[in-house]
């Protein structure tokens, strides 16, 4: 090998303190290195054009740049080295400033250790190969999973990319929970206002393929090119036959069945459409409750049908798409919150949640928009919010802030006031937290306009009190008493978590997932829609609590990198990745078993069984090399060689 | 390269690309002032790093070695630092028993924003490695051997095992033999107070089966090379295994790391009353005496040696291992002959390792120069390894990946050591045969005994017992229970 | 008429420390352990050392398992700082050896390896130069041991081939009788009393030793035998089933003399080196080409490799079996496979044929 040192003052920044020119003439003293030299600017033109000339000059097979810290200009000198026809990889870095100049002032130290890390640059490139990127075709397709605003989001603004994508959604309609609440804060417009023309837009774009009643059983392969098997649920409706008139809904015998959409706050017959504006507008059947499919009399559904689509033989449909990139949008769901056995566990009717509470507001809701308690169905006068049940709560393991419950509790003392005049609320609180745009004002004013009384302290206990009311005792934490409300309706704020499957999907996905089942995204800060799987992105409360505008928003940014990864007709892999070598390799199966990528799998080579790296899918983290015992997985540009080379560098006895 | 005279020590650090090099540059970028010791490898993953880099610096000359990686549940590549966290830790607690301070080695999280953090770990450790000095070398330790004494408790009687119904698995062997490509026993070797492993393919061949203390060899150290994944596909074919409790273990070991495959192999089991430690057998006979004939009795052997007769009891002379054994019969075989005795007490501290607990760090590294010193690298312990399954590429030989030279000396001898033995982490079944392979006595079982303990410390798991159990290195808990984070 | 000289168990250190002043003198010394062994060392004043059976032959005397051939220096040419001077030193290091203790067998080893280190085509500068600086004192054998054969393949509990000086043990003490022209001078430079007259009592006792063996099978066939069962993969396989495929038999041999070149260190800032390490036929890496292919990838191949060398090739090539009959690859084996039991079984079978 010919390599070339190069030395950077960084003006002052490294000659400061490092005696570049000896630096640069010690490393003269390495082997294999025929050229060193000392600049004042690396990384600016003249300076790299100086690495270029040399390259040309001395013929050098490989380049070590001794400046500032590789995760600054690594990618700059890579491309200097690469015009000058070197492989970007026969490239070094010797952070001497971060690492040396900038951290002390002894200048023989500083300059000894400086020359160090050139040695071990040298040291590692004198192991280094040229790796060679690979380029693959992708299928410029999308699989968006949940059905939500977030995903609907998505799935528009991918759509109208020009993208096609297949929306999954595991109810038989989509608008997730959006669809189901009342109004929306700080503005408290109708939800099904603004939701309901995005959910046709998903329904009319000659783009989206909507998968309504269906899950994805698995995914297998690697960005650009996933194969994903969706399971359409039975739904004893031939959907391409049901118009959606609602005739079997009028007729159907059994009509006890606790309505889902409904949050279980009214009742619906056992073939239904979920609620009036659902997309797709089409009936489905409850198995556990239909007549015929349980006792095997009844058909009365299918004798009302005027296009004939019911078929009570239906049975799970598997389908499989390609598609090149998927964007999870799986939501959340409530967190059990019968734990709380001071609450009643359950047990008194009129302690609901919010989330019901929202279908007793709405209009199409089991009430008609009629305030009513659960048991008695009588107005109630007083009502008391609970904060924070389930959320930033250690005492059950849930530590975690739900986010939006304080505004939405305020929206609902709000709305409350609205249809009841004379009503009062009452909202037990640990602390507001309203940080979102016009949010503090809006809590301001069911406050101070709409006269909630907002109590700062936990509710210790909730018991009726034998005359059909119920009384919250907490404390005041702000006067410092114990309180007691004698009220009509309690409203829990119930906390949230990952929607009910979403780790079975993260495995799937083969992507993280925290404590709360939410999906982990690639950097906290810099790469929030991202996952550390490669063309697997993330939008709304599935990576983490937020309200609407925040997942529309992330349902948008997300379908922007899904643009950006479309952009191109061939993807690239980085070659920094791992590879076996067949003849080392003794099947064992170790790399497999810990590659968090699944990026290993065995294969047969020449009769014989042989790890194998999927080079889309490795990440090129090298959990795998340190694993093999024989070293015959390899990552590239970590192999133990190189790294053992600067190991023995340092430390030669 | 030489160490600033005086002014520095050697500290070497592995940082990962994504948090901590970037916390150290975060550092740098603050001006934040660290010593001036510290060479930072950058690695793409803590999970990344192999512990025998560590143990390699460590070895040549390293007075200090630093592995920082993100923040469990922040790394890049979601599981990296996981892994790391075991294997390190691991690491940790195995130095001591080499005669290496683990105070030497430490391993901790900095995200790519502590910067100060940064600097304080760089500041502590150095500061750590300065109270500590110049690490020991192998060149300057006085040698030192020492024996371990075999004075132990069975946990169950031993004896000669003269009344097995050996001849019960005989007819059930004959019954299967057909059906089996072959089925590993054991025979008599060239005298009487010798066995061999035995290789049964006819009715003849299970008539030269022999059940008895002197069956010492493990049998499934012969699995991997007849039914093991490297085996060619169309080569596999179905065998079976007369074991001993112990040899058991290392089948199981076998089938949880899905190295063989239950459907390939038929376990046959008696119960074992103990093996003969042979090597103290020698001693007592001397090693080359001539074997005339051997007597057993209940409670053991009489050999007669050149005319000489020798009464081995075999409460008095059996394998360290038999002393703490737990399972003298297969739980898990095909077919079981004969009952499992009463277990009673609580496993002691095996001897070579008790002897080592009772020695300083000086004393165990001159322990292991002057142990190591007669090491031929002739690799028997790592070929009658049963778990050993590389062991045609293993790194001890290779250039690609050349951790280890040819040089003649302590250090490059007992470095395979550590390999062998940070390879079998989570995996050995302490049945000996490395020890009790090797030519010249070196107590190379000892550096196993430790790992075990600490495995079993740390993951409450002991290899080789359940055949769906996943081995402790090749997984993770986010939580670890017993893993307590160190603060620097 | 041999020089004989008397030495009382006493008297040992000191002609111990007379061969001291001028050699490097390997003494055979107890390693204590579980499993005790007993490893050549070399004699410092004071120290403890055995005459028991070595479990290691003194074959590193000759044969170190690592030596460097080369040392190599990279400098920069001060002309052309662009090139390199290349400075190389393949001077063989010998120090003048005594090696005190070793058994017949191991002195028969020497004149094994001595016949391709000296007498083929090349010559091994490196073996030459530690070869003639050796003197070798071996103590002959009173009695047979179970596992040692040397009276099979051509030697005997005290045959001098490769000694230098043979030592017999009376009851009284050691008689040391030269037998070349070395150990002659050794001798009578040697502060030991003259011997003469415990002639008689030495050749008595050596017979007896002999009469302790056991019985000797005809061997004389051997080598054609052994070659015919070459193509016998069944035979092989037969034989080594048990085998583990690691090197003590190799490593324990007084003949074996397979060996592998390294070369590490890049020989810039710290000189590189040429090393010459010990290798071994029973591993499947000593025959694995760089392509992966294996010609001996099987360890029944590898076997027979080995067994037909000792007892085939090597005797057609040089005229004597390569196997010293030591039985160290038997007691030292895992799995005690037994090299006598594989040639008698190649004889069998020839027979049958």
């Amino acid at each position: 090998m010919r390599i070339g040192v190069f030395v950077c003052h960084c003006g002052s920044n490294i000659a400061g303190t490092v005696d570049c020119k000896a630096a640069a003439e010690s490393a003269l003293a390495l082997p294999d290195v025929v050229y060193a030299t000392d600049l004042m600017y690396t990384c600016a033109e003249p300076g790299q054009a100086a690495i270029e000339q040399a390259i040309h000059d001395y013929n050098l097979t490989g380049v070590v740049v001794a400046s500032c810290s590789p995760r600054m200009h690594e990618p700059t000198f890579r491309r200097t080295v690469e015009r000058a026809g070197l492989n970007r990889y026969m490239f070094e870095m010797a952070n001497i400033r971060e690492h040396v100049s900038w951290i002390g002032k002894d200048m023989v130290a500083n300059t000894n250790k400086a020359c160090e890390l050139i040695g071990m640059a040298v040291a590692k490139l004198r192991n280094n190969r040229p790796l060679y990127a690979q380029r693959f075709d992708i299928t410029k397709s999308v699989l968006v999973i949940g059905g939500g605003v977030a995903g609907i989001q998505a799935a528009l603004d991918c759509a109208d990319g020009g993208i096609p994508v297949i929306l999954v959604e595991k109810e038989p309609t989509i608008g997730g929970k959006m669809a189901k609440l009342d109004k929306t804060f700080p503005t408290v417009d109708c939800s099904a206002c603004i939701l309901g023309p995005k959910m046709v837009d998903v329904a009319q774009h000659p783009n989206i393929t909507l998968y309504a009643c269906s899950e994805v059983d698995d995914i297998t392969g690697y960005v650009g090119n996933f194969d994903v098997k969706i399971r359409r649920k039975a739904t004893y409706v031939d959907w391409s036959k049901c118009t959606g008139c609602g005739t079997c809904t009028e007729k159907c015998p059994s009509k006890k069945v606790p309505d889902r959409f409904n949050e279980n706050m009214g009742l619906t017959t056992a073939i239904n459409i979920p609620f009036p504006q659902a997309i797709p507008k089409r009936a489905s059947i409850n198995p556990q409750y239909c007549r015929k499919l349980t006792t095997g009399k009844c058909g009365i559904c299918a004798k009302v049908c005027p296009t004939k689509a019911i078929d009570y033989t239906m049975k799970d449909e598997i389908i499989t798409v390609k598609v090149g990139s998927v964007i999870a949008a799986t939501g959340y769901d409530l967190m059990d919150w019968t734990v709380y056995q001071e609450y009643g566990g359950g047990k008194y009717p009129d302690v609901i949640t919010s989330l019901q509470y929202e279908r007793l507001l709405n209009a199409s809701g089991p009430t008609g928009g009629h305030i009513v308690r659960p048991s008695d169905g009588k107005e109630p006068k007083k009502v008391v919010f609970i904060q924070c049940v389930g959320s930033r709560d250690k005492s059950i393991g849930r530590p975690l802030c739900s986010g939006f419950c304080c505004m939405y509790t305020a929206k609902q003392a709000v709305l409350t006031k609205d249809h009841i005049p004379d009503s009062q609320s009452y909202v037990f609180y640990m602390d507001i937290r309203a940080v979102g745009k016009l949010y503090d004002e809006f809590t301001r004013r069911a406050i101070e306009e709409y006269g909630t009384e907002y109590i700062r302290g936990r509710v210790s206990k909730i018991y009726p009190d034998g005359n059909g009311q119920y009384v919250v005792c907490g404390v005041d934490t702000l006067l410092g008493q114990r309180i007691e409300v004698t009220c009509d309706l309690v409203v829990l704020a119930v906390g949230i978590e990952a929607s009910h499957g979403a780790s079975h999907l993260a495995e799937k996905l083969r992507i993280s997932y925290d404590q709360y089942g939410f999906f982990l995204e690639g950097h906290p800060k810099l790469r929030p829609v991202e996952t550390n799987t490669a063309g697997v992105f993330l939008a709304g409360v599935c990576q983490g609590t937020k309200d609407i505008p925040s997942s529309v928003a992330q349902g948008s940014a997300a379908a922007a990198k899904v643009l950006a990864l479309f952009s191109r007709d061939k993807l690239e892999n980085d070659p920094q990745i791992a590879h076996v070598n067949p003849a080392r390799c003794v099947a064992c199966g170790k790399c497999i078993r810990c590659c968090p990528f699944g990026a290993i799998k065995e294969e047969t080579f020449r009769g014989q069984l042989k790890a194998k790296v999927i080079d889309t899918v490795c990440q090129g983290c090298g959990i795998c090399t340190s694993t093999c015992p024989q070293g015959a997985i390899q990552l590239s540009h970590a192999t133990d060689n190189e790294i053992l080379a600067e190991v023995n560098l340092l430390c030669q006895y | 390269m030489p160490v600033l005279e005086g002014k520095e020590l050697r500290i070497v650090a592995f940082l990962c690309n994504w948090c901590s090099y970037g916390g150290a540059d975060t550092a740098g970028v603050a001006r934040a002032t660290q010593p001036t010791d510290l060479r930072i490898i950058r690695v793409p993953c803590s999970g990344r790093i192999d512990p025998l880099f560590v143990l390699r610096a460590l070895l040549n000359g390293a007075d200090g070695v630093l592995i920082s990686g993100c923040h469990p549940n922040d790394c890049h590549y979601s599981a990296g630092n996981f892994y790391a966290r075991r294997r390190l830790e691991v690491l940790k607690q195995f130095l001591p028993i080499l005669g290496i301070d683990d105070r030497r080695f430490e391993y901790t999280w900095v995200s790519a924003s502590e910067g100060q953090r940064w600097q304080q770990v760089v500041t502590s450790f150095t500061q750590r490695i300065h109270e500590l000095g110049p690490a020991p070398r192998l060149e300057d330790a006085e040698p030192l051997l020492e024996m371990a004494d075999m004075a132990l408790k069975p946990l169950r009687p031993l004896g000669t095992g003269q009344k097995a119904p050996l001849d019960e698995l005989k007819a059930c062997i004959k019954s299967k033999i057909k059906d089996l490509d072959v089925v590993i026993g054991w025979q008599q070797g060239y005298d009487a107070a010798h066995t061999v492993p035995l290789f049964m393919r006819t009715e003849e061949d299970v008539d030269r089966l022999v059940w008895g203390p002197f069956n010492v060899n493990n049998p499934a150290t012969y699995v991997n090379e007849m039914i093991g994944k490297a085996v060619p596909l169309d080569k596999v074919k179905k065998i079976g295994v007369v074991v001993k409790g112990c040899d058991s273990r290392s089948i199981v070991e076998m089938l949880q790391e899905k190295l063989i495959d239950k459907d390939n192999i038929v376990l046959f089991a008696l119960p074992c009353e103990g093996t003969f430690d042979m090597a103290r057998i020698d001693r007592e006979l001397g090693r080359y005496s001539k074997i005339d004939k051997v007597e057993y009795d209940e409670a053991g052997v009489t050999i007669t040696a050149d005319g000489t007769p020798h009464r081995f009891c075999i409460t008095d002379y059996a394998q360290g291992k038999c002393y703490n054994c737990s399972m003298p019969l297969a739980k898990d075989a095909d077919d079981i002959f004969g009952t499992a005795p009463e277990i009673t007490g609580t496993p002691s501290t095996p001897p070579e390792l008790a002897m080592l607990d009772a020695m300083t760090l000086e004393q165990r590294f001159s322990f292991w120069k002057g142990e190591m010193d007669r090491c031929l690298r002739c690799y028997a312990c790592r070929n009658a390894c049963p778990l050993c399954v590389c062991k045609d590429y293993c790194i001890a030989e290779t250039r690609e990946p050349h951790f280890i030279s040819q040089e003649w000396n302590v250090r490059e001898k007992i470095y395979f050591q550590y390999i062998h033995a940070m390879h079998l982490a989570g995996r050995c079944t302490l049945c000996g045969e490395c020890q009790r392979a090797c030519p010249v006595g070196i107590p190379i079982l000892a550096l196993r005994q430790q790992l075990v303990r600490i495995i079993g410390q740390l993951f409450d798991y002991k290899s080789g017992m359940d055949s769906t159990a996943t081995p402790p290195l090749l997984c993770y808990k986010v939580e670890e229970t017993n893993i307590k984070q160190r603060e620097l | 008429m041999s020089t004989y000289r008397f030495a009382k168990s006493s008297d040992l250190p000191a002609l111990l420390a007379f061969f001291a002043k001028e050699n490097r003198v390997l003494v055979p010394v107890v390693k204590q352990a579980v499993k005790p062994s007993v490893v050549f060392a070399p004699w410092k004043e004071g120290m403890d050392f055995t005459l028991d059976k070595p479990t290691v032959p003194a074959k590193e005397a000759v044969l170190p398992p690592s030596e460097t051939l080369v040392t190599y220096e990279k400098t920069r040419n001060p002309e052309e700082p662009d090139k390199f001077l290349l400075h190389l030193d393949d001077t063989p290091e010998a120090t003048p050896t005594v090696v005190f203790g070793c058994r017949a067998c191991d002195a028969r080893g020497y004149a094994t390896l001595d016949r391709p280190f000296l007498n083929g085509l090349y010559k091994d500068p490196y073996y030459a130069a530690r070869r003639n600086s050796l003197t070798v004192v071996t103590l002959t054998c009173n009695s047979g041991c179970n596992t040692c054969f040397c009276h099979w393949v051509g030697g005997g509990p005290s045959s001098p081939e490769g000694s230098d000086i043979l030592m017999t043990e009376l009851g009284d003490g050691y008689v040391l009788q030269a037998v070349s022209e070395k150990g002659k001078a050794v001798l009578e430079a040697s502060p030991l009393a003259d011997g003469q007259d415990r002639e008689k009592e030495v050749m008595e006792t050596r017979k007896a030793a002999w009469a302790t063996l056991s019985k000797k099978p005809d061997l004389s066939f051997a080598p054609d035998r052994v070659l015919a069962r070459f193509t016998d993969t069944d035979f092989w396989k037969k034989e080594t089933e048990r085998c583990l495929s690691c090197g003590a038999c190799t490593y324990f041999c007084p003949s074996c003399y397979c060996f592998n070149i390294t070369d590490e260190g890049s020989g810039m800032g710290k000189p590189g080196r040429r090393i010459r390490s010990w290798d071994n036929c029973m591993s499947s890496l000593f025959t694995r080409e760089a392509s992966g292919h294996n010609p001996r990838a099987a360890k029944a191949e590898r076997m027979r490799q080995r067994v037909t060398h000792k007892f085939a090739t090597y005797p057609e090539n040089w005229g004597a079996f390569s196997c010293m009959g030591c039985g160290r690859c038997i007691s030292n084996c895992p799995a005690r496979i037994d090299i006598r039991q594989i040639v008698l079984d190649a004889i069998a079978l020839g027979e049958k044929e």
